[in-house]
């Protein structure tokens, strides 16, 4: 089924097409349709990718502590928000972790904001991406929990008491599964969701309805991007905390 | 009178909403003898209601919750604004897991 592809995707499927297939090739996966392989995806988080890049090189510059200018004042107010949502959490020492809590939740925001855009579409959208995210935040705090308490951190999944483990393990493993499927699918039904109703209400009133449509997916667009950044300091808290 | 007055309107409702029973023959125009299919479309409405329903009612009470402890104390307003609206979002992502297999199929 050929839908109507973004400006951008037919420009990324006209050009570039066998530099999609030959690094593809390079796993041994053959696209779906190998004239066009370029998923709008794909294409549109790269494109989120270069504008962050182009963004903090434009930052760099222009950092300075004596003058700072409006953009500074910006990201150091977000700075701020991150580290402050970190400590609410409950993590001790927040500065190991700001790097990667900083990283999602711009990108998680700039993916979903991008949609907004009208010949755009949030890379978000697609379940594959954010299943990518999901599993970055599983292997993040994973990590951080096997770093901090060395083997022993799968201890955590025989529960409080000892006679309860065969039943804890079982309950544990399922609830350590279900959250990256559970970002998986609020990231991605939010994103769909907004971009379904603001269709299906172009389709009734095409002229001012959908903005607010598209107000409230701006909104949802912030919302999620900070309930993901949350949930994934709460879960680095989980693994990392030192209790009793 | 007020008595009356609901009464004639639940009528009039009733009898506008006539024409409900008409569309068994409308659509019985193109009879489908595939039951599977049909069952899974009221399947699929069923159960997103019920999920929205369910999310709404949670929704309803962390709202009251909010909205009581902001009338109590004013002074924490702005964490307990966090509060709800973290929440609010976590309940929503439950209605659209069902959102999820309504879009699917």
């Amino acid at each position: 089924m050929h839908e109507h592809e973004p400006w951008l995707t037919a420009l990324f499927n006209d050009h570039l097409a066998g530099v999609a297939n030959s690094i593809l090739g390079i796993f041994k996966i053959t696209a779906e349709n190998p004239e066009r392989p370029w998923a709008t995806w794909l294409v549109m988080e790269l494109l989120v990718a270069a504008i962050i890049v182009v963004l903090f090189a434009a930052l760099r510059p222009r950092l300075s502590v004596d003058n700072p200018g409006g953009l500074q004042h910006l990201f150091e107010s977000l700075h701020d928000f991150i580290k402050t949502t970190v400590q609410e959490t409950g993590i001790e020492h927040p500065d190991k972790f700001l790097p990667y809590f900083g990283a999602v939740f711009i990108f998680i925001l700039f993916m979903n904001l991008i949609g907004i855009i009208p010949t755009f579409e949030s890379p978000t959208m697609s379940a594959s991406v954010t299943l990518g995210l999901a599993l970055c935040t599983f292997i993040y705090y994973n990590g951080w929990g096997f770093r901090e308490h060395g083997p022993t951190y799968l201890a955590q999944l025989l529960g409080p008491v000892l006679w309860l483990s065969p039943l804890m393990v079982i309950i544990e493993i399922i609830s350590h599964l279900a959250r990256p499927l559970s970002l998986t699918i609020r990231l991605y039904a939010n994103m769909l969701a907004g971009e379904q109703v603001t269709t299906a209400f172009e389709g009734v009133v095409a002229l001012l309805v959908p903005v607010i449509f598209m107000g409230l997916h701006v909104f949802v667009a912030f919302l999620q991007a900070y309930i993901f950044t949350l949930l994934s300091m709460v879960y680095v808290r989980g693994a990392v905390s030192h209790e009793h | 009178m007020a008595k009356k007055v609901m009464f004639l309107a639940f009528a009039m409702l009733v009898l506008v909403a006539m024409p409900v029973f008409a569309q068994p023959a409308a659509g019985g125009a193109a009879p489908s003898t595939d039951l599977g299919g049909g069952l899974k479309y009221l399947g699929l409405a069923l159960g997103m209601g019920i999920a929205s329903g369910l999310c709404a009612l949670g929704q309803g009470k962390a709202t009251a919750g909010a909205t009581e402890a902001m009338a109590r104390n004013p002074g924490n307003t702005a964490a307990i604004r966090t509060a709800l609206i973290i929440g609010l979002a976590l309940i929503e992502s439950l209605a659209l897991y069902m959102f999820v297999i309504v879009l699917r199929g």
